[in-house]
């Protein structure tokens, strides 16, 4: 399926590695999200997609023929910010239609053609009744939907989307998250979309990359990245509350293989035990490893139900409309909880904590934990 | 640790610009309280009112029944923390703390007890001697509580102190703060426009839009029994449907579909005078129960999914709902039950989950504004 593809790309400022050894592909028709925090390396590939800047190794490919050496100009790509640029003396409507406007565009274009996109466009992201306004008299979200605009107006080989919704409100960003999703469906072209926020990217997204310092932590649907991280960052970076972590010991208790943390022992399930494997350290003679748990996939019980329960003293409780959020202190850390329901208990109250262990995740440790 | 009652206040710039009009509210000794509204509500300026770093145009701010209009922040004994820790950096977190108690000239000894009691309770008791920097986010804070709680305030204020961290630090110091408000026994007042903030961390909330009180209550009352359509779709995220509907009679309500139409019960009673008339029914997005089968015995109307956007625990989907008008609404389900996009699926309202609303007016719960 013809596309982008970058092979082994590596982009170094001086000694400064920005991205490492990167090998993505994006499929024609497909939304495509890269995530990470600021300073990840996410908008350095984009630049490079789009030509602004050079690989230092490693081939991007567009429909399977290197671009390598094509200038920006002559690679087809549309691009938008999450600073607008928008031409102050130009009306919304002209600013929209601008990249139209080149004689090639032109002479493929009538004025009524260019009318309906330019309509269709706008209609699609809920700006149509600012047409006529210049930029001043728009507000930074309705100016960041005319820069979006303006970007997607073009028929172009693959869309670039770096952060265009940052500046709008809660509200704001939904409908304009839905309003690309339903673009993207119609058009039927890559769009990559860059973002800080991983609920945009679960949200939007056929597929995910999750950035951290310059290289990839995993790539795979929102489901996958959210059920089935694949290293502690990326189980760490999505989902709020994010998933827990702690560190433990493996060992051996009546031949019952088990995680140690805080001097509580939890068996481990049996199919578990071969992923485990390969995550496990050794630490001074002890088999150390991380375990990863959503605050969902924890139980808490006024008494003890299983043999893997144990006790803990509640830190903090809340309680909203939907559910009851309860923190525990484990090790020097917060360990989040989430029920549904109201939950009958109170502050300092014991409790039984129970893990759903089909859903205990176990990972090499490599970032900090940091401590609370 | 004082009760603290707003009467009647307001706020306007240069005899012109209204910025708080009217406010009315109590917060009990030992209070959480949230003043959440969006930019630009008047929920800042009322803070800086309370804090007394903004002169009160009109009304009275009384603090266990005495008028503090004209005393200084100093006087009113108020601590105040806001988003940066804003700590010194070259002092040590004992200095840092013990700095508003040297400020007043309190003894040597006696602003080492001080420290002590305030540094355990907080738990930075074994990092007394370093630098804050040397801290985690969670960390810092905890010091710049310390020294805003040291002085023992009658009024804890906090202006969006964690809106901006990311998800894992939000987690901890949400935990944190609602735990040192019970712990000390404080009166709080947390300032925000995040509603799920809000909503997770207080016991009333004090709604504001346009520099007036929409609504004070409990967070079940506001979710359940919303004031007016401002507040039902500002507290809810997504915001709550709102389906064009006509009332049949002071216990039903009906939905026109192409076949006719379907008639749905619901809790409470509707005035006579709505009757026979046309009416707005709202509908939370996490309180409609979705089937992908039609049950038997309970009305319901079919729609047809048009979204999926998937976040994580939970996904939103977008259906294209078979009434008169194709409205669009929003439906919450557990992540792991998705659905297609393209497939119909029949949605039930519970009866005790109906509002009705005419114009911006809820008709179904009465006067539900309390400033209690």
């Amino acid at each position: 399926m013809a596309g982008v593809r970058l092979e082994h790309v590596t982009k170094a400022y001086g000694k400064k590695i920005a991205v490492e050894d990167l090998n993505m592909e994006f499929k024609e028709g497909e939304l495509f999200s890269i995530v990470g925090a600021a300073g990840a390396g996410k908008s350095t590939i984009l630049k490079m997609i789009a030509g602004i800047e050079k690989p230092t190794s490693g081939t991007i490919y567009f429909n399977e023929r290197s671009v390598n050496d094509l200038p920006p100009q002559r690679r087809n790509v549309a691009m938008a910010f999450e600073t607008y640029n928008l031409y102050p003396h130009l009306t919304v409507y002209k600013n929209i239609a601008f990249p139209l406007t080149t004689p090639k565009a032109r002479a493929n274009l009538t004025r009524r053609q260019e009318r309906e996109r330019v309509e269709e466009i706008a209609e699609f992201l809920g700006i149509k009744r600012l047409l006529d306004r210049k930029p001043v008299q728009l507000s930074g979200g309705e100016k960041q939907r005319v820069s979006l605009a303006r970007a997607m107006v073009r028929k172009a080989q693959v869309y670039l989307l770096d952060e265009p919704i940052a500046h709008l409100d809660a509200r704001l960003k939904f409908s304009t998250q839905k309003s690309l999703k339903r673009m993207s469906r119609k058009m039927g072209t890559a769009i990559i979309y860059v973002t800080h926020d991983y609920r945009e990217a679960l949200g939007l997204s056929n597929r995910v990359a999750v950035l951290n310092r310059g290289r990839v932590e995993q790539v795979g649907t929102p489901k996958e990245i959210f059920d089935t991280p694949a290293t502690d960052f990326v189980a760490r970076f999505i989902g709020d509350p994010p998933t827990n972590l702690m560190d433990g010991e493996i060992l051996k208790k009546d031949g019952q293989t088990c995680f140690r943390t805080a001097n509580f022992d939890i068996e481990i399930q049996e199919d578990l035990l071969e992923p485990l494997e390969s995550v496990v350290e050794k630490e001074g003679g002890k088999s150390t490893v991380r375990m990863g748990i959503r605050s969902f996939h924890i139980r808490v019980a006024g008494e003890k139900k299983s043999r893997n329960a144990f006790q803990l003293p509640i830190y903090a409780i809340f309680r909203t409309p939907e559910g009851t959020m309860l923190t525990f202190e484990l090790e020097n850390s917060f360990l989040q909880v989430s029920l549904e329901g109201q939950a009958d208990f109170g502050m300092s109250d014991k409790v039984w904590l129970d893990f759903d262990q089909e859903h205990m995740l176990f990972f090499k440790k490599t970032i900090k934990i940091a401590k609370m | 640790m004082s009760k603290l009652e707003i009467k009647g206040v307001g706020k306007v710039y240069g005899g012109k610009v209204v910025a708080v009009r009217d406010v009315n509210f109590t917060c009990e000794d030992g209070e959480f309280l949230a003043i959440l509204g969006p930019s630009g509500s008047g929920k800042s300026t009322t803070l800086r009112m309370i804090a007394g770093l903004e002169d009160i145009t009109e009304g009275e701010i009384l603090f266990d029944g005495v008028r503090v209009n004209e005393l200084s922040p100093s006087e009113r004994n108020i601590a105040l923390a806001f988003e940066s820790y804003a700590l010194y950096p070259h002092m040590t977190v004992f200095d840092n703390i013990a700095y508003p108690l040297r400020a007043q000239g309190v003894e040597k000894s006696e602003v080492r007890r001080r420290v002590m009691a305030i540094a355990k309770e907080l738990r930075v008791d074994d990092v007394l001697q370093k630098r804050p920097n040397s801290l985690s986010g969670g960390g810092q804070q905890r010091v710049s509580l310390s020294r805003a709680l040291i002085r023992e305030p009658n009024v804890t204020l906090l202006d969006e102190p964690i809106s901006h961290m990311d998800q894992r630090l939000r987690a901890v110091m949400r935990a944190q703060v609602r735990r040192i408000h019970n712990e000390l026994k404080l009166t709080t007042i947390y300032v925000t426009h995040d509603q799920a903030e809000a909503v997770t961390l207080c016991d009333r909330l004090v709604v504001m839009n346009h520099a007036a009180l929409q609504q004070v209550g409990t967070v079940d009352e506001i979710w359940n029994r919303p004031a007016n359509k401002f507040v039902a779709t500002f507290v809810g995220e997504p915001q709550m449907n709102f389906i064009a509907a006509t009332l049949e009679d002071r216990s039903h309500v009906s939905i026109a579909t192409g076949r006719g139409k379907v008639v749905f019960p619901f809790k409470g009673e509707a005035p006579e005078k709505y009757v026979g008339g046309p009416i707005t029914l709202g509908v939370r997005p996490q309180e409609i129960d979705l089937a992908m089968v039609m049950e038997e015995g309970r009305p319901s109307i079919a729609g047809s999914v048009d979204l999926v956007e998937f976040q994580g625990e939970n996904a939103i989907l977008t259906l294209k709902l078979e009434d008169r008008n194709q409205t669009e609404i929003s439906v919450a389900v557990l992540g792991h039950k998705l659905g297609d996009v393209g497939e119909r699926a029949s949605l039930c309202f519970r009866d005790d989950k109906i509002h009705l609303f005419d114009g911006e007016t809820p008709i179904l719960y009465g006067e539900t504004f309390s400033s209690s």
